[in-house]
């Protein structure tokens, strides 16, 4: 349902009370470049990509901030606009690491600037401005921080602080010598982060990037979604998997999933155990010679119940107690009750995450 | 997002003194429930919360009159900080020692003769019965801002918006809520009449604030003084001590080395104890302001002149003005004989203004208007008026009225970069094009100067019009505007230092 309607390049757009001229457009399938957007953030219009033509007003104005009304005329190709992209993305470039043809490099997580600059060019190259934005080494081994990939949009300063809740990072410094920084410059591990990770997901140059996940080429990866198996919340998540390997866990988009684009860093970080050579691939009961051995799920769970049985016979109920894992999910955990109070008739159940 | 409870705006003033090292952020943290590291944000911001200490003018009117040897001076004796705006241009050069105060300067600048037709007459005497609010409280609210419509007041803060919409538009607002703000922030190079009026006539503003306050219905008013003016900040206390005024709730604010926060947006942040970065605009102060309020934000020097248009009528301030409404304050520095701040009818021209200040010294070559950010302007137009409208037309301003005037031995390649380490120095870096732009264009006059190659400055006037277009506040939409200025005007004097 719309309030009103505006035009965007010519075309007739329903919008509604509020809402910026960003949303309409991509509503209506008009693309807007962006870099600073985040639809969980406050708009910052910091990136100046998005700059359109808006009627009333002399100045470009930025679409994500900007609020539609009513007879709007918004235009957002024109010479005007042209000229403003290429000579912004020049000073970009100025101002980032660039590979050996002079774009801006490649990125773990890919690089929308790289991108941005393929499709909308460039006007001049400009000698590099060689910000003197310092570098905080970080001994955590998650999340990382290049300050010669970053373009300061402050994504990852406001996800922290409007999503997360952490503020453990924040913008510091001034002018050219502004850079993302945690209090005093210390390692990530000593501030009140959480290492959820979400700063890597919203940062759109790969600035931010995780420390252990290998470089490679974005179009090398599978992306399977998948739910997140360390709680009950159901989180989705993307394996990003490499010949058969999952080499990283990414957060599906904001607004496509339960979880909005959000992980914590068990379901992002903690994927270590998938392919690890500890891990149990098959159920094992210990034998008379007192090792373990593999066996089928049918001989283990009746193993199991024989031993559960026997404790009962001889001490009571009341000698057993079941404990069942926070890694379960809610119906599962209905049942370990179940099974405890019901099947063997103790009230000796607990969960570990239930204290 | 605010933690429940936490007191932010505590933190600015909790930071002072304290260095910026990690036992320092977590006790304001403490203090204030902030988080850690968004104080730390906002510590590294300031740089009198940075890089405390004694600092040095760099400025263009103290370069002029032997800074850079100042500077060299104190820099022998022990740590100085290097800076490009101390205020004190009529003095220069000038220092400032221990807790921002005045170390090395000339003698204070002239100002106009004792003349009761003026309307701020620095030179005159405050009137403690504060007439003009017993003529508001007397008259009502609706007259005194139709007083100021009738006197076409306009904003002497650099933007010229005429002072009647503010005010009226506050008053209309029906949220209980709104406050007055002082912006006494006063950092543009060249510019110093704020200052003059907070030494000589504190009781014209502090009046004007508290017929603000009555007219809007405001609930407190705020005073931003820049940091370096703690006598300022003194002498305003001081008016204040000797009472008339306890009807109103005045809360001063000291800032803490950042020119920015002299846009408005930016010194509500800044308030609220925040990093100084401009907001995106709309929504407006008037409408959300200081916390979300109505807030009316005038310049010291809009609000001074409002008892006079008061007492003495609108008509008449309004016949006061050559071209524009009223008289004005101009800064005047650089290349002429009494430095100072002279009132002139609005509109006088730069050949008025400096017949008032005693003369040129050597043979004038280009002015700046209205500080660094006017740019520079030839000669050929001294005797145009010196008003919002024609320097707008001849693509200037007038801004702040911080006029410099420089002579032929000056070589505007260099004046143009004086300028732009200024704004290098003094952007918020919250957007690209003026974060990154005026540190290209700072660069590009670094390297033009050392090697004399025009290549050099290839791209100036592209980066200066993107600058314009694509900057979010004021500051990075001018940054460019004295190297692209002083090559218009002087391709002769530039780059040759005769
Ligand atoms: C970069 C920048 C710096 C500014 N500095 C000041 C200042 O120091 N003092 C001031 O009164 N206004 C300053 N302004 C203008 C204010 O934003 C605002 O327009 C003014 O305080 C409004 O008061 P007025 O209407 O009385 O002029 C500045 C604006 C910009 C963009
Ligand atoms: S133009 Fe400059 S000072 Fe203004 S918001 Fe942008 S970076 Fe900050």
């Amino acid at each position: 349902m719309s309030d009103f309607e505006i035009m965007i390049d010519g075309q007739t757009v329903g919008a509604s009370d509020g809402e910026t001229v960003l949303t309409a457009a991509i509503r209506a399938g008009v693309s807007i470049p962006t870099l600073c957007h985040d639809p969980r953030l406050d708009p910052a219009a910091a990136c100046r990509t998005c700059l359109v033509e808006v009627s009333g007003s002399g100045r470009l104005q930025p679409a994500c901030a900007w609020k539609a009304q009513a007879d709007m005329t918004v235009v957002t190709e024109n010479p005007r606009i042209k000229r403003h992209r290429a000579v912004l993305l020049s000073m970009y470039l100025a101002d980032h690491a660039l590979d050996d043809e002079g774009l801006p490099v490649e990125r773990p997580n890919g690089n929308q600037l790289r991108e941005m600059v393929i499709k909308e060019g460039h006007a001049f190259d400009l000698v590099p401005v060689a910000a003197p934005r310092g570098n905080r080494e970080d001994k955590n081994p998650y999340v990382q921080f290049n300050p010669d990939a970053c373009i300061l949009c402050a994504r990852c300063t406001r996800y922290c602080d409007e999503v997360e809740a952490v503020s453990a990072i924040s913008l510091a410094g001034r002018g050219s010598a502004t850079t993302i920084s945690t209090v005093a410059e210390r390692s990530l591990l000593d501030t009140s982060c959480e290492l959820c990770g979400g700063c890597i997901d919203v940062c759109p140059t790969g600035a931010m990037f995780e420390g252990k996940a290998p470089v490679h080429a974005p179009e090398a990866i599978e992306k399977v979604r998948s739910t997140c198996n360390f709680c009950g919340v159901g989180c989705q998540l993307d394996l990003n998997v490499l010949d058969g390997k999952v080499i990283k866990v990414t957060a599906p988009p904001p607004g496509t999933t339960v979880n909005d684009g959000n992980l914590c860093v068990k379901g992002r970080f903690a994927y270590d155990f998938v392919h690890h050579d500890d891990r149990l691939t098959t159920p094992l009961i210990r034998r008379d010679d007192g090792e373990l051995h593999p066996c089928s799920w049918d001989e283990a769970i009746s193993a199991a119940a024989a031993g559960l049985l026997a404790v009962k016979k001889n001490h009571g109920a009341d000698a057993l107690g079941f404990i069942s894992s926070a890694r379960c999910t809610v119906e599962e955990n209905y049942l370990v009750q179940k099974m405890s109070r019901a099947a063997f008739g103790t009230n000796n159940c607990h969960q570990c995450a239930a204290t | 997002m605010e933690k429940k409870g936490s007191k932010r705006q505590a933190v600015l003033d909790a930071l002072t003194g304290q260095g910026l090292s990690r036992e320092a952020m977590a006790r304001v943290a403490e203090l204030t429930g902030v988080p850690e590291a968004d104080v730390y944000g906002v510590g590294t911001f300031y740089t009198l919360l940075a890089e405390p200490g004694p600092r040095v003018c760099q400025g263009l009117s103290c370069k002029l009159a032997g800074g850079d040897a100042l500077a060299e001076k104190l820099e022998a004796k022990g740590t100085v900080h290097r800076v490009s705006c101390l205020g004190q241009c009529d003095r220069a050069p000038v220092s400032l020692g221990e807790n921002n105060r005045l170390d090395v300067a000339g003698p204070r600048g002239g100002i106009s003769p004792d003349n009761p037709g003026l309307v701020m007459n620095l030179a005159g005497e405050d009137d403690p019965s504060y007439p003009a609010l017993a003529w508001a409280r007397k008259m009502g609210g609706e007259a005194v801002i139709d007083e100021l419509e009738a006197s076409g007041l306009q904003g002497r803060g650099g933007a010229g918006f005429p002072a009647h919409i503010k005010w009226r538009a506050v008053r209309a607002e029906a949220e209980p809520t709104k406050y007055v703000v002082c912006n006494a922030d006063e950092g543009e190079p060249g510019t110093f009449k704020d200052r003059e009026i907070m030494l000589r006539r504190p009781q014209l503003m502090l009046e004007a604030l508290a017929i603000a306050a009555f007219v809007t219905g405001c609930e407190a008013i705020y005073i931003y003084v820049r940091g370096e003016f703690p006598e300022e900040t003194d002498a305003l206390k001081a008016a204040l001590a000797k009472g008339g005024l306890e009807d109103f709730e005045f809360r001063f604010i000291e800032g803490h080395g950042a020119y920015i926060c002299g846009e408005e947006t930016a010194l509500i942040e800044s308030i609220e104890g925040r990093r100084g970065m401009p907001r995106l605009k709309p929504p407006y102060p008037t409408q959300q302001g200081l916390w979300g309020k109505p807030t009316l934000m005038n310049n010291v020097e809009t609000l001074a002149c409002v008892p006079d248009i008061l007492l003495r009528g609108g008509a008449r301030f309004l016949a006061l003005g050559k071209t524009e409404p009223g008289t004005k304050l101009y800064c005047l520095s650089g290349h002429v004989n009494n430095p100072g701040v002279y009132e002139l009818p609005l509109g006088a021209s730069l050949n008025e203004l400096v017949a008032a200040g005693g003369g040129f010294v050597g043979t004038p070559l280009a002015f700046s208007p209205g500080g660094a950010s006017s740019g520079v302007l030839p000669m050929s137009l001294a005797d145009e008026p010196l008003d919002f409208k024609s320097l707008a037309a001849h693509g200037s301003m007038l801004g702040s009225a911080g006029v410099v005037v420089l002579n032929d031995t000056v070589d505007m390649a260099w004046v143009a970069q004086v300028q732009a380490v200024f704004f290098e120095d003094e952007s918020c870096g919250q957007c690209a094009p003026c974060r990154i732009g005026a540190r290209l264009v700072r660069q590009a006059l670094d390297r033009y100067l050392q090697s004399g190659n025009p290549d050099n400055l290839e791209h100036i006037e592209e980066l200066a019009w993107e600058m314009t277009e694509g900057s979010i506040c004021g500051l990075g939409m001018v940054a460019a505007e004295p190297a692209v200025t002083a090559r218009r005007h002087f391709s002769d004097h530039f780059g040759v230092r005769p």
